[in-house]
């Protein structure tokens, strides 16, 4: 936890020392995007909009920087510029209350994918005491929350990959992503699709994730410039939801460019339930914008569990 | 007639070729099916036992690597945990274990954070083998690399007991790691203090390199390929370099599930042995399995099904050519000599048909066959022999015909110019007559004249039909013109017919007769009736008809001498009379049903008398949609005749 908490601020850190000081050089000055994972579907909207040209068309000279084998996202923060990140909701939630003005221009989940799967085919939610495997990177901040409120007293366990501990039954359960390691669990056969899964969304914690983050300093100055990115982003989703096809042929060329250890078919399912999670639950529109409800529900249980001092509002988020 | 179209494939020849042809095949392909099925088993169980005797070879040959790692690790931790008091001894340890540990590329000894004070948070000793086959160590661990959060650390830490890693590498962030980038796997032990407190871990790394040459090694099949599959059903070893780490036996079933490969899966997950078919991009492949227990990883070996039964199946697909080459030449020998067999029949065929265009009296010649078909020969010139007399007697017999028609056609036209058509045309009687025979000549007759102001008319039935009942009814006709002539009353004219018709008369013919005289001046109207229908007698008012009251004479050729008795219609001026013979009450129609007495009465009541020769035309239409074309089966003759008031 600490150690995810320590990632975000020095990104948020870079982000606001990037954009004061490559506004003060001459233009034009690339635009470095750094999602908060490896190449990968969920980052499918982005690749879009760069291989389509939709950041050219917006005046943009963006760069899409993932972390790599070579270059952490530490090193990465420190040797390149980043004008803009990924982050989840809690995150964004987490940063601005350690003081770090945030500004969301494009919030792309609508829903949330925090699963828990159990080792044992049991309900994880019973297994008190269990030792539950979760990233060193975050990302667990509501699972921690609801198990701290029901008591569950679990152990967790951070790993830099949860899958390895999960096979031989190291951990009674594993948190994942619906779009990512919850496929990865059901491709070892462990698992089947409906036992001993924990959906959050469907339990009454269904809190949005994924928005694209610049900072509030950098906003200010340079306003256009955030908003041209979150159109050109918009329409690179919109266009990826229209040629899931295509855009999937996208994703496996920056996979392959970028030799993520994965593969066509867990690619294939992750942006098909990236582009679901993407879909108002009330409208069934992709909305891309946050909902109030849902910032006062993440809000109130970071808030009631000690990981956010003070309440934060939908406007600390929005411009 | 159209004669048949005929051609090679509908010839008899063709058709009994096939027919053999097919039971020869349907009986090979039963009996070679059978023989397939036993020799394709036999080779399966041979197929089999090799296979698992390869498996077993190879499992061994893994087995012996890992244990030897086993060793290795285990003869270690006893060290370790007796020295936990002296950090620095872990680097000698480490060291001599890959020094004594060929097989062995790395070995790591690491600890709880700070379980060394006076170490840190990081201490962990780190021994590998150096390119040149030296012995190197570090202590690992610092801030960008957190050991305790690697597997190899957490496992033993969270079983609490030894375990094999699956395979990994040493870069992060889920990348494919570089080609010269050395995939390991790690057998952990825990360390335990005197507490039996965890207190770190001891891993001896070993190259996957080791597994992959000994399992990949293994092809018993040139295009066969052996696979290794942790325990995730991950590939750790597989040709495809695609699939090795990054997918697993279940990804494909993902997006399209396939029973039999998730099957092949879970059984291999499961530690099991044994053989599954499984389609592997769209060909047929054995795969046979056999867990690493030491791991819980299993060893597989995929032998496609076209190496294993190639040579059967080539060897099955020759024959099955020879075998169609064979029938197909069966077929067309067969129609050969079948054909050949048949020539005559053609022969006779072609005959026949000459023959039937005429030429009856064409020689056939004879054959020599003994055979079906020589009987057939002999039985068609027999056939040929007895048409030509048929044929000549045919003729004979419709010369005959044709010329016995042309007389009765004479004689009809004679019978009809007896009876009279002129009918009178005056004011004070109306008379009008019609005869039909049902036949070429009719044995119907009527007649009338007028003698001193008395009308004299009869009308009559010769029994029987044709020709012999027209030759009567000339000579009653003949009869009633002469007696008329002189004056006769009708029972005067009636006897005197009798006489003459009953005298010699073998055949016992005979003739109903009406016969009747009416005075024109007086009014009276005398006849007599002869055993025929009693004639209708139409009032002025015609919805009084009714039949006349006749005397039951005899007909007239029956009983010679018979005294025929006359009776009177003393006033018959204004009435009508309607005389006909029972062609018109018994007329059928085609289901026999009668034109009868009673419809004829209704007719001629509801008549309103315009004439005579009308109320015979309404009565002859009205027989005529009563029979409705049907065949008539007797002479119908009517005569109507009305006297002014």
């Amino acid at each position: 936890m600490k150690k995810a908490f320590t990632f975000c601020l020095s990104l948020a850190l870079f982000l606001a020392a990037r954009c004061v000081s490559s506004y003060a050089q001459d233009s034009p000055v690339p635009f470095v995007f750094i999602p908060q994972w490896t190449s990968q579907a969920q980052f499918a909207g982005y690749y879009v909009a760069l291989e389509k040209g939709f950041y050219l068309d917006e005046g943009l000279d963006v760069r899409i920087v993932n972390p790599s084998s070579s270059q952490t996202v530490f090193e990465q923060l420190r040797e390149n510029e980043m004008d803009a990140t990924t982050l989840q909701l809690v995150q964004a939630m987490e940063l601005a209350d350690s003081g770090i003005q945030l500004v969301n221009i494009l919030q792309t989940s609508m829903n949330n994918a925090l699963v828990i799967v159990s080792r044992r085919g049991k309900d994880p939610m019973k297994l008190r005491g269990a030792k539950v495997s979760c990233w060193r990177t975050g990302f667990s901040q509501i699972a921690e929350c609801v198990a701290a409120e029901q008591n569950l007293d679990f152990e967790w366990i951070q790993t830099s990959d949860g899958l390895n501990l999960f096979i031989p039954g190291a951990v009674d359960a594993s948190l994942g992503m619906t779009y990512n390691e919850y496929y990865k669990m059901l491709q070892t056969g462990l698992v089947s699709p409906e036992e001993g899964v924990y959906r959050f969304s469907e339990h009454g914690y269904n809190i949005q994730e994924d928005g694209v983050y610049v900072t509030r300093e950098a906003y200010r100055k340079h306003p256009e410039r955030a908003k041209a990115f979150a159109r050109a982003s918009r329409k690179g989703w919109e266009w990826a939801a229209a040629h899931p096809d295509e855009a999937l042929d996208i994703v496996m060329a920056h996979v392959r460019r970028d030799r993520i250890a994965t593969n066509r078919v867990l690619q294939r399912l992750m942006l098909e339930e990236v582009l679901r999670l993407q879909l108002s639950p009330e409208t069934g529109r992709r909305e891309f914008r946050l909902l109030p409800g849902m910032v006062k529900q993440a809000s109130d249980l970071m808030y009631r569990n000690g990981m956010i001092r003070k309440e934060i509002k939908m406007e600390d988020l929005l411009p | 007639m159209k004669k048949p179209s005929f051609n090679r494939f509908t010839s008899l020849s063709s058709r009994i070729s096939l027919w053999i042809v097919l039971s020869a095949a349907l009986l090979l392909a039963v009996a070679m099916g059978f023989l397939w099925r036993s020799w394709a088993k036999s080779l399966r169980a041979e197929v089999n036992k090799d296979a698992a005797q390869v498996l077993d070879n190879t499992v061994l040959r893994v087995n012996g690597i890992l244990e030897d790692a086993e060793l290795a690790a285990n003869n270690m931790v006893w060290l370790v945990e007796r020295e936990l008091d002296n950090p620095d001894a872990m680097v000698t340890i480490s060291n001599e274990a890959i020094r004594n540990n060929p097989v062995l590329s790395g070995c790591s000894i690491s600890f709880e954070p700070y379980f060394f004070p006076e170490k840190g948070l990081y201490y962990s000793i780190y021994s590998y083998r150096t390119a040149q086959d030296t012995v190197g160590w570090e202590q690992e661990g610092d801030d960008s690399y957190q050991y305790f959060y690697q597997n190899w650390y957490l496992l033993p830490r969270l079983l609490n007991r030894p375990c094999w890693t699956e395979p990994y590498n040493e870069t992060s962030w889920n990348v494919v790691p570089e080609m010269d980038t050395e995939m390991l796997v790690s057998y952990c032990r825990p360390i335990y203090d005197r507490d039996s407190t965890f207190v770190g871990s001891v891993s001896v790394d070993l190259s996957l390199k080791w597994l992959t040459e000994t399992v990949s090694g293994v092809r018993p099949y040139p295009n066969s390929y052996s696979i290794l599959v942790g325990h995730g059903g991950t590939f750790l070893v597989h040709p495809d370099p695609e699939k090795l780490f990054y997918q697993t036996l279940f990804t494909d079933g993902l997006l399209d599930s396939d029973p039999v490969k998730y099957e092949l899966g879970q059984a291999m997950r499961h530690q099991e042995a044994g053989m599954r078919v499984v389609i592997i991009d769209g060909e047929r492949n054995f795969v046979y399995f056999q867990p690493l227990e030491t791991t819980g990883w299993s060893v597989a070996i995929v032998c496609p099904e076209d190496d294993i039964f190639g040579d059967f199946n080539r060897l099955r697909r020759v024959f099955a050519l020879s075998i169609l080459l064979a029938l197909l030449l069966l077929f067309f020998l067969l129609g050969w000599l079948i054909r050949r067999q048949l020539l005559p029949l053609r022969d006779l065929a072609v005959e026949a048909d000459y023959i039937a265009s005429g030429n009856l009296d064409h020689p056939l010649e004879p054959l020599e066959r003994i055979d079906e078909i020589g009987q057939l020969n002999h039985s068609f010139r027999n056939m040929q022999t007895s048409l030509v007399s048929y044929i000549d007697e045919l003729t004979k017999t419709t010369a005959s015909k044709e010329r016995m028609d042309r007389e009765l056609q004479i004689a009809r036209g004679i019978q009809m110019a007896m009876v009279p058509h002129d009918f009178p045309r005056r004011n004070d009687v109306d008379l009008y007559a019609q005869m039909t025979p049902a036949r070429e000549v009719g044995g119907d007759l009527y007649d009338f004249c007028i003698q001193d102001d008395k009308l004299f008319f009869c009308l009559g039935d010769v029994s029987g039909k044709g020709v012999p009942a027209s030759l009567l009814m000339a000579v009653a006709r003949g009869m009633f013109r002469i007696l008329a002539r002189q004056g006769q009353p009708p029972a005067e004219i009636a006897r005197q017919i009798n006489d003459l018709i009953s005298e010699k008369n073998e055949q016992m013919n005979f003739v109903t007769m009406f016969i009747a005289a009416l005075d024109l001046k007086t009014g009276e109207l005398a006849f007599c009736n002869a055993g025929h229908n009693a004639p209708v007698l139409i009032p002025e008012k015609c919805s009084e008809a009714c039949f006349l009251d006749c005397k039951p004479n005899v007909a007239v050729g029956i009983m010679p001498g018979f005294p025929f008795e006359g009776q009177t219609v003393p006033d018959f001026r204004g009435k009508a009379l309607f005389v006909y013979t029972d062609g018109l009450n018994e007329a059928e129609d085609a289901s026999h049903v009668q034109f009868g007495e009673d419809r004829m009465l209704d007719i001629l009541r509801e008549d309103k008398f315009a004439g005579a020769c009308g109320t015979i035309e309404k009565m002859s239409q009205a027989v005529a949609l009563h029979v409705d074309g049907a065949e008539p089966s007797d002479d119908l003759t009517m005569l109507c005749v009305r006297m002014a008031k």
